[in-house]
């Protein structure tokens, strides 16, 4: 086998090692590409700052020993409070109407027209109308990271019901079960690998949203830590709230994928 | 030795009356007929078969038995279905369906899923816990499946998963089994163990099977009674009893006797209008 065969092959394994050395060494890369560019000076510091200056940035945030408090970690705290928030609200109000639209065609016929083009509309645009509606305070910011991450959940939690094959229904409505004795027991139970994956995205889709809700009077937050920034056009802090944000959204990720894994070890088995 | 199901209690008779199904075409107007008139009569115990080409209407006539309406589209047609000489129409408790597609709940083990009926509200009012886990336990020995009580689906073979479908069926001790192709998806070694089984089941406790295949073989070494269906629309060809004792060895299908009943139900399927298939594997 050639080279060319492995390397086009969209099927042959690859080893954690080749895998974890090819991801450090592409981000490896990217920091020296970026360090060159800064060195030069290709691209001036008020454009892109050198990633020693972020990095600088990132440790002033973190500990700011002037006035003995790290603004990262208050931040990050808040920011955090919210998601968790609107996670809560979005599992609690999304997770039960998608249920409903999997398991009853005619509730989806309803309610698909009132959500799904909201996937595809601009929810940051609904941000005045909810400032004007609920006010500048925190649950404007809730409901706006609620808005924004039920519209995926919702349909998600339905394509996994509809994902479940029908034999299961017709196998348990054979034996006894009331269609929702059938939907409790056999089509919900195999579509919770999915419906997960679905919270998985909706928790992804606040962290990119999380900026934008912090966006309008916000005290604190990593939303309004880069808002400040800019500001002041401290570009380095731009940068490091960018990369906490990103980093904070990996590791809860992360940790949700650990976390399906143990909870439904069967389904990557089947 | 204990036996999972007791014997039934009282006789047992599904009837079937000039049953015609019909299914909206697909892509729009009109209808396709599917099963033109078929009337059957079944009386106590016994393995019917039912066999026929694909398409022929077989599974559609015994998800009427089963009173099981996937499509919700109404059936029969026309026609009447009677239990016990009651008229019947929807699902029967004392009917139970084993599909070929086993739809084992991936996430249970073996043992939660031939207790799967008893989390239903229908049989938790009828058969108390003690009962239940006593009746599933038996029934999982009597498939042979009691050194894997806790192992998941993934962790089981073919053969082993329509077991387990299988024990989840005969847990109810129903009086009418239906069985829907249950054996076609296996290979033809652990296919050959299934009939054996399901010979062993039967004869312990005898029970009303309407037994749906499209394996000749298979008909003749597992039915009291063939049902041969022409296809499109599904009619009945021929209806024979078979009186030769099980289990039926290799030399019976071989013998004079066998090997006519083969070219009998082979001419009455060839003379059918249908260009179903039908598979042959002796």
């Amino acid at each position: 086998m050639s080279d060319r065969d492995t390397l086009w092959n969209p099927y042959s394994p690859l080893g954690a090692r080749e895998r974890r050395m090819l991801g450090v060494g592409a981000v490896l890369f990217v920091l020296a590409a970026w360090a060159v560019v800064s060195a030069t000076e290709l691209v001036g510091p008020n454009r892109l700052p050198a990633p020693w200056s972020v990095a600088h940035a990132l440790i002033v945030l973190a500990w700011d020993g002037e006035q003995q408090r790290s603004l990262l970690l208050t931040a990050t705290a808040w920011s955090l409070m919210r998601v968790l928030c609107a996670g809560l609200l979005v599992i609690a109000i999304g997770l039960p109407i998608g249920v409903l639209m999997g398991a009853a065609p005619r509730i989806n016929a309803a309610l698909s027209p009132l959500i799904d083009p909201f996937r595809s509309a601009p929810v940051v645009a609904l941000l005045p109308i909810l400032v004007m509606w609920l006010g500048i305070g925190e649950w404007m910011k809730i409901v706006f990271l609620f808005i924004g991450a039920v519209v995926y959940l919702i349909p998600m939690v339905r394509d996994a019901m509809q994902a479940v094959p029908q034999a299961y229904w017709v196998s348990a409505r054979d034996i006894g079960a009331t269609p929702w004795e059938c939907i409790r027991q056999s089509v919900l139970p195999i579509a919770m690998p999915r419906i997960f994956d679905g919270v998985i995205v909706a928790v992804s889709v606040m962290w990119t949203y999380i900026t934008v809700a912090e966006y309008i009077n916000a005290q604190e937050g990593l939303g309004q830590l880069i808002q400040n920034a800019r500001r002041f056009s401290a570009m380095d802090q731009v940068f490091a709230g960018i990369i906490v944000i990103m980093a904070l959204a990996l590791i809860s990720y992360q940790l949700m994928r650990y976390a399906r894994q143990r909870m439904y070890p069967w389904e990557t088995a089947q | 030795m204990n036996a999972a199901v007791t014997p039934p209690a009282a006789p047992v008779s599904l009837k079937l009356a000039n049953i015609v199904q019909d299914y909206p075409a697909p892509g729009g107007s009109g209808t396709n007929r599917v099963v033109e008139d078929v009337s059957l009569a079944y009386e106590g115990p016994g393995i019917n078969m039912l066999l026929g080409p694909s398409g022929c209407g077989k599974s559609t006539l015994l998800r009427m038995m089963g009173g099981v309406r996937p499509n919700e589209v109404p059936t029969p047609t026309t026609g009447l279905i009677e239990i016990d000489g009651k008229r019947c129409d929807g699902a029967h408790e004392d009917v139970v369906t084993v599909f070929q597609r086993y739809a084992n709940r991936p996430d249970l083990s073996v043992f939660e899923n031939v207790a799967m009926p008893f989390r239903f509200k229908l049989w938790r009012e009828r058969v108390d816990r003690a009962e239940a886990t006593k009746r599933v336990r038996e029934t999982i020995a009597a498939v042979g499946l009691s050194d894997k009580e806790r192992m998941l689906p993934a962790q089981l073979s073919g053969g082993q998963n329509q077991r387990v479908a299988l024990a989840r069926a005969l847990v109810l001790q129903p009086r009418i089994l239906l069985m829907d192709e249950p054996f076609a998806a296996l290979d033809a070694q652990t296919r050959g163990d299934m009939q054996e089984l399901l010979v062993g089941l039967f004869t312990r406790q005898p029970c009303l099977v309407v037994f749906v295949t499209h394996d000749v073989t298979e008909a003749m070494v597992l039915g009291d009674r063939v049902t041969v269906l022409s296809s499109q629309p599904g009619r009945i060809a021929d209806d024979f009893r078979i009186d030769a004792a099980r289990p039926r060895s290799e030399l019976w299908l071989r013998s004079t006797e066998g090997v006519a009943m083969q070219q009998r139900i082979l001419t009455q399927l060839h003379q059918s209008a249908g260009h179903g298939r039908v598979a042959v594997s002796v």
